[in-house]
Order: structure tokens, then C-alpha cells, then sequence
């Protein structure tokens, strides 16, 4: 049944053959109307949104995976601020720097901090990664750890070439005036984003099939909270870096505009996808008493 | 939990014995006045069955009919307990509202 394909395989799994039954019954009594079939579509979604039909421990480990992914998306919306953010403190007057440069500063210490929690995670499950390899389970996740290495190995001669290029042009040209060189940058970028995503789900292949135990679950859990939490601070530091440069150096702000827009945009989205994570994680690796 | 939250009203139908998700349906709307939708009953069941608030009986064709379980029938107790005691509150105050 077509509805039906609104829900997750794994709620499906459990509860389609009955829900198919009884919308098949709600049909044949002429009971099945539109208002019916929305609320089948929505709840399905929802359902999606919530991983259901999970087991809670499979629920824990595809919402730490969630915040992975959005970490990702942060990753990359941090390297376009970057970008945008060049030379903003020679371009603002010394007298108002102080809350924009606390905010830059709170910015970058955040980004320190969920680095190295993102790094702890990985280092955490290193043993159960290196016991599954002994295991031979190196085969099962072979191909997509050789597409992220692909993509990588183009990537950095993509770089490479880019950056040779840059080198025999103006910064005039580098920055805009150049089309031909603005659109070869945003390729890079695209494939940038490919690069990282491929290792997202190369990681996330690898991770469903690491056996974690229930403890260290629960500290993936905590940190994959802590990680979101920094991602919330960053996107709260960018704004008020931005909102503060705008009413101040308007002259710096509105030419970068979309150039700041757009990575402030998908921090926000990240940041948003990884509390959704961490609520199914939470909901799981927690469950109300 | 309100009187129409679809947990109540599941575990208030499941409270006169097992059913299937029709007939879940029909009952509901025959003693509540509530038409649930076919995909926030089937939400509802399955965290209520998450919780172990009921559980799922043999299934007889494409159809598995559910029992409320002890925890689910506790945790009905207790949130009809809670709406009684604001039935009767209301009731009272209300009561005193007329002959004022």
C-alpha cells in the first residue's frame, strides 16, 4: 500500500501487514477519507523524524550518527564562514570590536571543543573498531571506506590545481571578479562536501556493524549531546558576530552577505539535525523510568 | 494525559478486553465520541507497546489483537484516579459557582 511507504522499513517491518489490514477495512466500510489518509501520511513521518520501530539500542547508535552527519554539515558551513569572515577585524573599527571579536573568539574555542570531542568518540571506539577488523570485517565495509578514499585522493589534486591557479591571480580576481575562477571554486566546494559525506557514510556503514557495548553507547550518546550542544554555541556566536558587524561595519557585511547567509544557514540546519539526533538518542539510550 | 490523549483512550478500550486496531476504532468512537486516525492509533499502540503498557496476542490473519498488560492497567488506574480527582474539583467549584 502506497501510505504505507510513508513509514520507516523498520516500523513497517512490525506494524504495516496490520495497519494495511485495518485500512483496507476502514476502505471497504467507506470509512477512509482524506483526513484518514493525511494522518497515516503524517504519522509516518513522524515516525521517520523519530527512528521508529527501532530497537532502543539501534535507535541510540542511528541518532549518534545523525549528529556525525550533521557535525559534517557544520564542518562544511565552518569553511565557508571562514572564507567570508577573512580580514572582518582590520575592517571594523578598533572601538567596536570588543563584543564581535568575544563572539569570533567564542566561535572558534567551540569549534575547538567539538573537534576534540568528535575526536574522543572515534578514539573511544577505536577497540571495537580494531575487533571487528581481526574479525574480518573488513570486507563488509570495503567499498564505501574505497569511494571516501577515492574522492579524497581527487579532492586533494582538485586542491592542488585550484591553488595553483589562485596563485597566478589577483586577489580582486580570486575574490569574484573572475567568474570562471568563482565557479571552479564552488565546484571545489561541492566536491568538498562529497568528500566529507562520503566519509560520514563510511563511517556510519562501519559504525551499524561495530558490536558497542551498552556502555560505551551511552558515552557515544553523551558526547554526540555535548558535540550538539557546541554546534548550538556556534550557530549563537555567529549571529551575534554578524548581527553586531552589520549594525556596525555594514560596509563589510553587506558585500559577503550571501557569502555569510548561506554557511550561517546551514550551521543553523546542522545544528538542527544533530538536536533531532540527540533526542532519539536520549529517548533510547535513557528511556523514561 | 487527557481524557482524549489516544493512550487513554486505547488503554480505556483494552480495559473490556482484547482487540484488533478496528475494532479499537469503533469502540473508542462509540464511548468517547472520537473518530482517531488509523496512522496516531497505530503510533499510539506501538509506544504504548514500547512502554509494555499492552501487548500484541497471536496474530489471526493479517490482524493481531492486543491486551492491556499489569503496568498498563496500573498506569490507567492512576491517570483516571488524577482525572476523577479534576472531575470532581470541577464539579464542586462549579456547584458553588450556581448557588452563589
Amino acid at each position: 500500500m502506497t501510505l504505507l511507504r510513508a513509514y520507516p522499513t523498520a516500523w513497517r517491518t512490525r506494524y504495516g501487514d496490520e495497519l494495511a489490514a485495518l485500512l483496507e477495512e476502514l476502505d471497504e466500510s467507506g470509512r477512509m477519507t482524506w483526513h484518514a489518509r493525511l494522518d497515516v501520511v503524517r504519522a509516518g513521518v513522524f515516525e521517520r523524524v523519530r527512528l521508529g520501530g527501532l530497537p532502543p539500542r539501534e535507535r541510540a547508535r542511528e541518532g549518534t550518527l545523525l549528529v556525525v552527519y550533521a557535525w559534517m554539515l557544520f564542518v562544511l558551513a565552518g569553511f565557508g564562514l571562514q572564507k567570508a569572515s577573512e580580514h572582518w577585524a582590520a575592517a571594523t573599527p578598533a572601538n567596536h570590536r570588543g563584543l564581535p571579536t568575544a563572539a569570533f573568539d567564542t566561535l572558534v574555542g567551540a569549534a575547538g571543543i567539538g573537534s576534540a570531542l568528535v575526536l574522543l568518540g572515534v578514539a573511544l571506539s577505536l577497540p571495537t573498531l580494531l575487533a571487528f577488523v581481526r574479525r574480518g570485517g573488513r570486507r563488509e565495509v570495503h567499498k564505501p571506506i574505497v569511494r571516501a578514499v577515492a574522492i579524497s585522493v581527487l579532492l586533494v589534486g582538485a586542491t592542488a590545481a585550484l591553488a595553483a591557479w589562485a596563485h597566478e591571480l589577483t586577489p580582486a580576481a580570486r575574490n569574484g571578479h573572475d567568474h570562471l575562477y568563482s565557479g571552479a571554486f564552488v565546484a571545489w566546494i561541492l566536491f568538498f562536501a562529497a568528500c566529507l559525506f562520503a566519509w560520514a557514510a563510511a563511517a556510519a556503514t562501519t559504525a551499524r556493524r561495530l558490536a558497542f557495548s551498552d556502555r560505551l553507547l551511552r558515552l557515544e550518546s553523551i558526547l554526540a549531546a555535548a558535540v550538539c550542544a557546541s554546534m548550538a554555541v556556534m550557530t549563537a556566536a555567529t549571529a551575534v558576530w554578524w548581527g553586531v558587524l552589520a549594525s556596525t561595519v555594514p560596509s563589510f557585511v553587506s558585500p559577503a552577505a550571501p557569502n555569510i547567509v548561506v554557511p550561517t544557514s546551514l550551521m543553523l540546519a546542522a545544528t538542527l539535525l544533530g538536536l533531532l539526533g540527540v533526542t532519539c538518542t536520549r529517548r533510547a539510550a535513557f528511556p523514561s523510568p | 494525559m487527557r481524557e482524549n490523549d489516544p493512550p487513554v483512550l486505547i488503554l480505556t478500550s483494552l480495559a473490556s478486553g482484547p482487540k484488533h486496531g478496528y475494532a479499537l476504532l469503533l469502540d473508542i468512537e462509540e464511548f468517547a465520541g472520537v473518530r482517531l486516525g488509523p496512522g496516531t492509533l497505530y503510533g499510539a499502540i506501538a509506544r504504548l507497546e514500547a512502554r509494555g503498557l499492552i501487548e500484541a496476542l497471536p496474530a489471526s490473519g493479517r490482524t493481531r489483537p492486543y491486551r492491556l498488560t499489569a503496568p498498563g492497567s496500573a498506569s490507567l488506574e492512576s491517570t483516571l484516579a488524577e482525572l476523577r480527582a479534576i472531575v470532581d474539583e470541577g464539579t464542586a467549584r462549579l456547584r458553588a459557582w450556581v448557588a452563589a
